[in-house]
Parts: structure tokens; sequence; C-alpha cells
């Protein structure tokens, strides 16, 4: 274990522990917009920026990325400097220029002092802020069908060569992590649209209510052990199913 | 710390669905009432004790677990009950598709919801009024 301080706060951590997750333990609240706690931080948004230093630095101090700085003892954490609130506001300026068309951006800049953000360079309904937690979510944790595709301005988040994916299973991860809402998806009766391509969500085999596509059931079987058909019954009929077999268990 | 149980007695069970409506209110989203992690089948023929609840048996080998690719369900050594940890979900629904008893519930637009015993202190327990759920 090692010690430092947090806004004054003398506080303990393990060694390497990054700041972020030591700061919301001790109820230090940080902003952040890329972090998802299921995957590795990356550093992406730059809102969680904290100012450090240490009693040997002599006065001189650094910004960094809270969520993956890691914490060293006598480590002297400032969360709400001057320095720290205008490289937010400056951050939340370029986020807004680029994403007029996200609400959550819109909010997050109010509170910053930003009411009449005066740049604007992406299209009035684009929402991405290039965060980055749909594709490591979708990397690191389900079958890797989205990435960052292309460089600079044109840079953007979809499908290899934005063409229709065979890799993906229409879990919807992705755009249920997005904290913007970025990702567009539309799912009328039995099917689920998402990144272009048009999956069957397969009808419960008892009421016909729409369960999961045909995918990600294959894709679950295999980690499992289970057996595809075992996913397409819906909720309501697994618990009334259930209760169907406590009653006819002898009491 | 020994771990208590949700027992489930369903001869005793009159199906007035007070720990659904009890449920809902001790899992509010938004300061409104959630949806509710318990279910009391009243019996068809309305025969005296032949009601059943369904709620989550907490399962040593669970399918919502091992279905999870965030990890984000966590047995808490505290009570033994397996809870959703939010801010790992990423709303798949894997494990709503993956339980066999139907005791994962999917909430449209929220994260999935399952009984997690209240941390310890189940409000169904509480609102039961014919005992046939007991925390021991």
């Amino acid at each position: 274990m090692i010690e430092l301080t947090i806004d004054g706060k003398r506080v303990q951590a393990r060694k390497g522990e990054h700041l972020l997750a030591i700061a919301r333990r001790e109820g230090v609240e940080i902003p952040t917009l890329c972090h998802h706690e299921a995957v590795e931080p990356s550093g992406a948004c730059r809102m969680c920026m904290v100012e450090v230093t240490r009693p040997d630095w002599e006065g001189w101090s650094k910004l960094v990325t809270a969520c993956n700085f890691p914490a060293e003892e006598d480590l002297i954490v400032r969360t709400r400097t001057d320095k720290v609130m205008q490289t937010r506001k400056e951050i939340l300026e370029l986020l807004i220029a680029r994403t007029p068309g996200s609400q959550l951006i819109a909010e997050m800049a109010r509170e910053y002092g930003l009411d009449h953000p005066t740049l604007t360079v992406g299209e009035l309904s684009e929402k991405c802020i290039l965060c980055d937690i749909c594709t490591r979510v979708c990397q690191n944790l389900v079958t890797g069908a989205i990435s960052r595709i292309n460089r600079g301005v044109e840079k953007e988040v979809n499908t290899p060569f934005a063409e229709v994916s065979d890799v993906c299973i229409g879990c919807l991860a992705c755009a249920k992590s997005c904290p913007t809402d970025a990702i567009e998806f539309k799912q009328v009766g039995l099917e689920r649209t998402i990144w272009g391509r048009t999956f069957d969500l397969v009808p419960c085999t008892q009421c016909g209510a729409p369960t999961l596509p045909k995918e990600q059931a294959e894709w679950l079987s295999e980690r499992t052990g289970m057996k595809v058909e075992e996913y397409f019954v819906c909720v309501k009929c697994k618990a009334a199913q259930t209760a169907r077999t406590y009653e006819n268990i002898a009491w | 710390m020994e771990k208590k149980l949700l027992h489930v007695y369903p001869q005793r069970c009159t199906a007035c669905r007070n720990c659904e409506i009890a449920c809902s209110f001790a899992h509010p989203i938004d300061g409104k009432a959630g949806v509710a992690r318990i279910k009391a089948f009243g019996d068809k023929e309305g025969r005296v004790g032949h009601n059943q609840i369904v709620v989550c048996m907490q399962c040593e080998d669970a399918a919502c677990v091992s279905a999870c690719p965030a990890n984000a369900l966590w047995r808490n050594p505290d009570t033994g009950a397996i809870y959703l940890l939010e801010e790992r979900c990423i709303r798949c629904h894997s494990c709503v598709a993956a339980c066999p008893f139907g005791n994962m519930r999917p909430q449209a637009d929220e994260f999935p919801s399952k009984c997690d015993v209240c941390g310890g202190d189940p409000a169904c327990v509480k609102f039961c009024p014919a005992n046939a759920l007991e925390y021991k």
C-alpha cells in the first residue's frame, strides 16, 4: 500500500492503481466520457484531466489523464485547479465543435460555462466523440466487428471498409454502451438493423415474442456450452416454465 | 457471517403480488418504480396452495455469470447473492438469454435486472402478508 494526496486528503491505494479509481472510491468527482469499467482505460476523451505534482518537483506540476495514470507514493493530485478547469473547458469546446448533435456534450459544456459555443466543424447531427468505448467493448469482449476507420478528419467508427460485417452478432453492446448515443440501430418486430446489417430475431418458441439474433445465440452457445435452441425462449415464457416445473415437484 | 438464503414457500403464497410491488419500489429507475425481479404466479384453476413464486436462485454455477462477456455479474461474498455491476455492464443482454429460469429480466434501454436480495434486507420478505417468503 502507498499513500498519496487527492484534493488535500491523504488516501491509501495500491501501487500502480489508476488515479480515477482511487478518486471515485474516495468520493472525489472527476468527469469522464470514455471511461467504462468493463474495458481498459484509453485516455481518449481527456475529460478526466487532473494536475499532479510531488514534493520533490519544486513547484513544477503536470496535467495527466486520471483514468490511466498510475498512483505513486507521495503524489499530490489536484482535481479542480484553474488550470484543470480551463483545460476541461477547452476540451469541451473542441468536442462540442465536433459533435453539435450531442445533448450530453452540450450539457457538460454548459456546466463548464460554455453557453454559446462559437466553433462548429462537424455535421449538425454528429454525436460520436471517438471515445472508443464501443470499439474497445466489441474488440475485447464481443467479436471485434467494429473499429476506427480512416484517418484525420475522416476518422469514424465503423465496420472495416464500412461494409456489411459478417463478424457482427447484433448484440447492440456498442450502441448501448455509447455515452452519447451516437450509434444508430433500429428494431422493428423481428428485425434488428445495426451497422448496415439486418438481423432476424428468433421468435420465442412458445409465444413468438422476439428473443435474440441467431448469431448472438451461436456465439453464446460457443462460450457457455448451452445448446443454441435453449436461448430461443423469451423471459416471460421461461419464468412461466419455471413455475410449472415447481408445480410438478411434490412438496 | 453465516450466509442467508431467500426461502420460498409457495404453499403459503396467495398470489397477492405484494412482493412484486415491493420489489419494483425497492429498485426504482429515475424515481419511478422499476421492473420487479420476483414474480408470483397465481394458479390458473384458483386452487389454494398451488400458486408459485419465481425468483433468482443465486445459482452456484450460474448461467448468467458464465454468459456475461464483461464480468459484470459478481457474487457478493457477504450475502452470497449475484449482483449486476452496472458500471461494468455493456447491456448485451446475454445474461437475459442465458438464464434458464427467466429470472434475469430485461428493461428497455436499461440494465437487465436481477434479484440482489436488496443487499441483505429483501423488501419482498417484509411485504409478504402470508409469510411465503423468508430470508434466513
